[in-house]
């Protein structure tokens, strides 16, 4: 009992240093609220000492931070949140009507990710349904690109040819059922295609049960086996759908902008750079409310599909059966990716050209030109080191963190929901308030919110490992606790947040693109692949090989960390499978072997 | 069991009618009604690119909104010359040398109440009352009384020539009494304005409705409504003009001008110039030599044709053809220094923002020229609100800026002062020199219009000797109309949009 009060109490005080970090931002990054909120109001406005003097006044920061901020706080008991800086409008009735549409908005795309999710998977669980799966190749280059496409790309693409050349939905507004469409599917479908190739990861481990054989031999349909193999697997991924219903809904300021949708993420994102902080508390508030009542829908639901089992300790580990090497696809991808980059690398990135600009491929320029003209397979080729290096740094450290504090689920679980509900601008904000705005900020902003996901999928992994039987026979023989995290857990549990790490990577990459804004991260005319894509965005329809060239490499690196990952899985299990042995004697070994044998006994 | 079931996967769609209210209100369905309604003139769908900001407050951005519109008008407006036209005033005379007296014509509020002296006196009253006080009348104590049956008389503490022209401005609109009543300093324009068309709705930060007005002075408007929508995206602008949801669509930004049909684009020139601003009193461009040498090294002409694709004149001085006056009074520029060979003078910090996105790229080309030259450049680039502080405080070299050369007052020598001078308020090149304050100073002083123009043109000559500043380009803007509308405003001081003929 004492423990959920705790982890209350955290999650509370994690909501309160919030709200009261948000109230400070103005002083820690020394930026005067009152130039931008005026800038905000009017943009051509002179700011000069009286008009900011009087718009002090207007708002009532004369008193400075703590003044203002038990102001708000108070009213906030009453149910006030105080007024917008900005438009001076109640802030309450604004951020809820943002929430709705929000909500809403979430609501459809969540639907069109488990439908992705469900068409990534389908293969795997007919095969897994016949117990055909043995021996088959780890696909899921097609998830992986899909998993690697900026929203704002698919919203751009959706919104020209299906709204506007095509003419079957409306690309623009939010007015009813027919207009949620393209957003949800632009929302959808990336992260569809991310949960669905995390369960195409766990499904074949539990097709590879003993119950599984045991239903089959009983004469089970295939149908009823598969969906007892997903509802398996899905506690495993519920973190990760409570964490995409928050990210979704505070996050989607690219796709509300694409189609003009009055939702939570343009109203934040407003607020955060005019430091309106009424309606930012407010907004972010709600957002952490939302994160938390998320999370705790995601345990119920997990404790409902795998609760009496979590509790026995009956679950069986969810290794998969190893599959073949991964064979030359990863091969094929890399190569296709180095003759990319070293095409690129032979020519000049910042060679500018007016004259030449928005020009088709051609054997001069392989790739075409941007809007000034410059070759885009060598922006392209010079982006690859800057970008890879980055990405891949900031991912190998949120790798790391991740797991770590997965490791410890009581602490970590709440600051995973509270840092993945903010608003990515907002975090940007509160890391250049700390660190300064140095050359490591970006990284460390980026990082500071890539490690969620991570801990999350580790903590759930965990939970259900640490339920296992082999857990138990080795707790039975005596295994310390770190013997158990060493030869037991890590084992089983990191191999999958690799793989899921790496299927993030190209996300990184445009996250890091996304801050160049506040002054952050990569300047033009820096070729760095996140900033190409966002300096050739107005010129998607014009020049669809300015953005294709970048999006492309991004989704071919997205394929070749997910394909080259599936070779990584033999050896671990390999070390883990001699751990097993030499930890066990007796009549033990023979049932430790059996575990080992089952999936061997399922191709 | 299999009821029990199929009614679980039904439940979900109880959630229907409850999702209603997650919709924004208004537009969409409305495309085909209003279509010949009172047998004349069908709703005009116009989209805007900047949404209200403080609840269309008419002393800030939000007065331009409503200007453009036809919901409010001031005393004055701007012609095409940019000299005061007569608009809620027939006609004004200066009395002395401070106080001038403006003759009102017949006009109602859309509220019903005559257009009185003592109303337009109040409103004028409430407007100097405003904190922060319009733009228009920064620096400006105003006092404003009724002067008998049509007459208002405006009296300022110092003598004021541009006084028609500052009551021009959108945030000096005249609204009747009703509009303050809400206190607080809050301020409705919504029903209580004199233009054509009338606010009936507004739907926050989204869309607004307008209904004509019948009693407006200058006779009904030929459209009987407006659904006005609010659309910051300028691709998602014109997309929705590209599938016939719109009639009109503010603002399209260069990029899309291409996927726009010929007929259906229609550019002017703006009063806006982008520049090149060089730190004149630190760093390397101190050396008004090394400012003559990146002066002499910049192409201007590959900025209108390239990068704004013809949608912009070449830069050839402050004002642009927009002011249609300066072109014909302009003179060589005096004082320049001769250009010095870039020595190593370390890297030059160039700086803009990406609020629109031309600059970046403008920015860009001028880094290479400068490179070229045999300068060292370092582009920064951020969102202008982040930027605009350390621009004011000299922190960068270089700043590549979009500045609107007719202020809020109308006046021309307003920018020069602001931007220019030791003193001005916006002076991000740091420029101080004696012979540009002198005779900024000089033409703040005149009256007369032409010779004010005139002088207006000699002070110019001084800045654009000083080097301090590069005109690059003089921006058109790109207004998407559908074929089917006639009669759209294209105003390049951007204060007017829909006018009394517009419809389609």
């Amino acid at each position: 009992m004492w423990q959920r009060v705790a982890a209350a109490g955290w999650r509370t005080l994690l909501a309160v240093g919030l709200v009261c970090g948000i109230g400070l931002l103005p002083w820690l990054t020394h930026t005067d609220p009152a130039h931008t909120v005026l800038k905000a109001r009017s943009a051509e406005r002179e700011p000069t000492p009286e008009v900011l003097a009087d718009i002090r006044q207007q708002l009532g920061i004369d008193g400075g931070p703590l003044h203002v901020l038990t102001g708000w706080l108070g009213g906030l008991v009453r149910g006030d949140a105080g007024q917008s800086w900005i438009s001076g409008a109640d802030v309450l009735p604004d951020v809820t009507r943002a929430l709705g549409a929000s909500l809403l908005l979430m609501g459809v795309a969540l639907l069109v990710a488990v439908l992705t999710a469900g068409l990534i998977c389908a293969r795997t669980l007919r095969l897994g349904a016949r117990r055909r799966l043995g021996g088959r190749r780890a696909g899921g280059s097609l998830s992986a690109v899909l998993a690697s496409l900026p929203e704002f790309l698919v919203a751009s693409v959706l919104a020209t040819v299906v709204g506007v050349q095509l003419g079957w939905l409306p690309a623009l507004g939010w007015y009813g059922p027919q207009w949620t469409v393209l957003p949800a599917l632009a929302l959808g479908l990336p992260a569809g295609a991310v949960l669905g190739r995390l369960l195409d990861d766990l499904l074949p481990g539990a097709f590879g049960e003993p119950w599984a054989l045991a239903a089959a031999a009983r004469g089970l349909t295939g149908r009823s086996v598969a969906r007892q193999a997903v509802r398996r697997c899905v506690p495993a991924l519920l973190p990760n759908l409570g964490l995409f219903v928050v990210g979704l809904t505070g996050g989607a300021v690219a796709v509300e902008q694409v189609f003009d949708i009055p939702g939570l993420g343009r109203t934040t994102l407003q607020a955060a750079l005019a430091q309106d902080l009424p309606v930012l508390q407010a907004g972010t508030l709600a957002l952490v409310l939302l994160a938390a009542l998320a999370t705790g829908a995601t345990r119920v639901a997990a404790r409902l599909l795998t609760g009496p089992a979590l509790r026995d300790g009956a679950l069986s580990s969810l290794h998969r059966p190893a599959p073949p090497a991964g064979g030359v696809l990863p091969l094929l991808y890399g190569a296709v990716l180095l003759a990319v980059v070293g095409a690129g690398l032979a020519r000049d990135p910042l060679a500018l050209d007016t004259g030449q600009r928005l020009r088709a491929p051609s054997p001069d320029h392989p790739f075409g030109t941007d809007a000034l003209g410059r070759d885009l397979l060598a922006r392209v080729g010079h982006g690859a080191l800057d970008t890879l290096l980055l990405a891949a740094a900031i991912s190998a450290a949120a790798l790391l963190v991740g797991v770590l504090l997965g490791l410890l689920p009581r602490v970590s679980a709440p600051l995973v929901d509270t840092v993945n509900a903010l608003p990515p601008v907002l975090v940007a904000l509160l890391v250049t308030a700390v660190a300064g705005s140095g050359a490591a900020t970006p990284a460390l902003a980026v990082g500071a919110v890539a490690w969620a996901p991570l801990a999350a999928h580790t903590s759930s992994l965990l939970r259900q490992e640490r339920a296992t039987l082999h857990i138990t026979a080795s707790k039975g023989l005596g295994a310390g606790r770190v013997h158990l995290l060493r030869h037991e857990l890590l084992p089983a549990v990191v191999p999958p947040v690799l793989r899921h790490a790496l299927l993030r990577l190209p996300g990184v990459a445009l996250a890091l693109a996304s801050l160049g804004f506040l002054g952050l991260g990569a300047q033009p005319p820096s070729p760095e692949w996140g900033l190409l894509l966002a300096e050739n965005q107005p010129y998607a329809e014009r020049a669809p090989w300015a953005v294709l060239a970048p999006a492309a490499v991004l989704a071919l690196l997205g394929a070749l960390a997910v394909s080259a990952a599936g070779g990584l899985r033999q050896p671990v299990l390999r070390r883990r499978s001699r751990a097993v042995t030499e930890g066990v004697d007796g009549a033990e070994r023979r049932s430790a072997a059996a575990t080992e044998k089952e999936p061997a006994g399922a191709r | 069991m299999r009821s029990h079931r199929r009614s679980r996967l039904l439940a979900p769609f109880l959630l229907v009618p409850l999702t209603a209210g997650c919709f924004s209100s208004g537009g969409g369905d409305d495309s085909a009604s209003g279509d010949g309604k009172d047998g004349d003139g069908a709703r005009l769908r116009v989209a805007l690119a900047f949404p209200p900001a403080e609840n269309l407050s008419p002393y800030g951005a939000d007065a331009t909104l409503l200007s453009r519109l036809g919901v409010t008008e001031g005393l004055t407006a701007l012609d095409a010359n940019g000299s005061a036209a007569p608009a809620l005033a027939e006609s004004w005379r200066r009395d002395g040398d401070k106080t001038w007296e403006f003759t009102l014509r017949d006009a109602t509020f859309q509220d019903g109440g005559d257009v009185t002296p003592a109303a337009v006196a109040a409103s004028l009253t409430r407007a100097t009352e405003a904190k922060p006080a319009p733009a228009a009348l920064a620096g400006v104590t105003l006092g404003v009384k009724a002067g008998g049956d049509r007459v208002v008389r405006v009296t300022t503490a110092e003598p004021d020539p541009v006084l028609p022209l500052r009551l021009s401005s959108p945030s000096l609109a005249i609204l009747s009494a009703k509009a303050y009543e809400k206190g607080n300093g809050r301020v409705d324009p919504v029903g209580h304005a004199t233009g054509p068309f009338e606010l009936t709705e507004v739907n926050g930060a989204t869309s607004a409705s307008l209904e004509r007005f019948d009693d407006y002075w200058g006779g009904r408007a030929q459209a009987s409504g407006i659904d006005a929508r609010f659309i910051a995206d300028g691709t998602a602008r014109a997309n929705a003009l590209r599938t016939g949801e719109l009639d009109i669509a503010e603002a399209v930004p260069v990029a899309q001008a291409a996927s726009l049909d010929e007929k259906t684009r229609r550019d002017t020139a703006t009063t806006r110039t982008t520049s090149l601003l060089l730190n004149a009193s630190s760093g390397t461009f101190k050396d008004a030599g090394l400012r003559a040498a990146a002066r002499a090294a910049l192409d201007t002409s590959v900025f209108a044709k390239d990068v704004y694709e013809g949608y912009g004149d070449p830069g050839a001085g402050v004002y642009g053809p927009a002011v249609t006056w300066a072109e014909g009074k302009r003179t060589a520029p005096v004082g320049r220094a001769a250009a010095k060979k870039p020595g190593d003078g370390g890297t030059i910090t160039l700086a803009t923002y990406d609020n629109r996105p031309e600059l970046p790229e403008v920015a860009q080309v001028v880094k290479q020229q400068l490179e070229k030259a045999g300068f060292t450049v370092k582009l920064t680039v951020r969102e202008y609100s982040r930027l605009e502080g350390d621009a004011l405080d000299g922190k960068f070299d270089a700043f590549v800026l979009a500045r609107n050369t007719l202020l809020d007052t109308g006046d021309p020598v307003a920018v020069l002062a602001s931007d220019y001078t030791c003193d001005g308020g916006f002076n991000i090149a740091q420029l101080c020199d004696e012979g540009v304050d002198r005779a900024v100073a000089d033409a703040e002083k005149i009256a007369d219009t032409a010779k004010r123009q005139d002088a207006a043109m000699a002070a110019e000559a001084r800045i654009l000797g000083s080097d301090a500043v590069v005109p690059l380009v003089h921006q058109r803007i790109i207004t998407g109309v559908a074929d089917s509308v006639q009669g759209v405003v294209l105003d390049p001081y951007e204060r007017t949009l829909v006018g009394t003929g517009t419809r389609r």
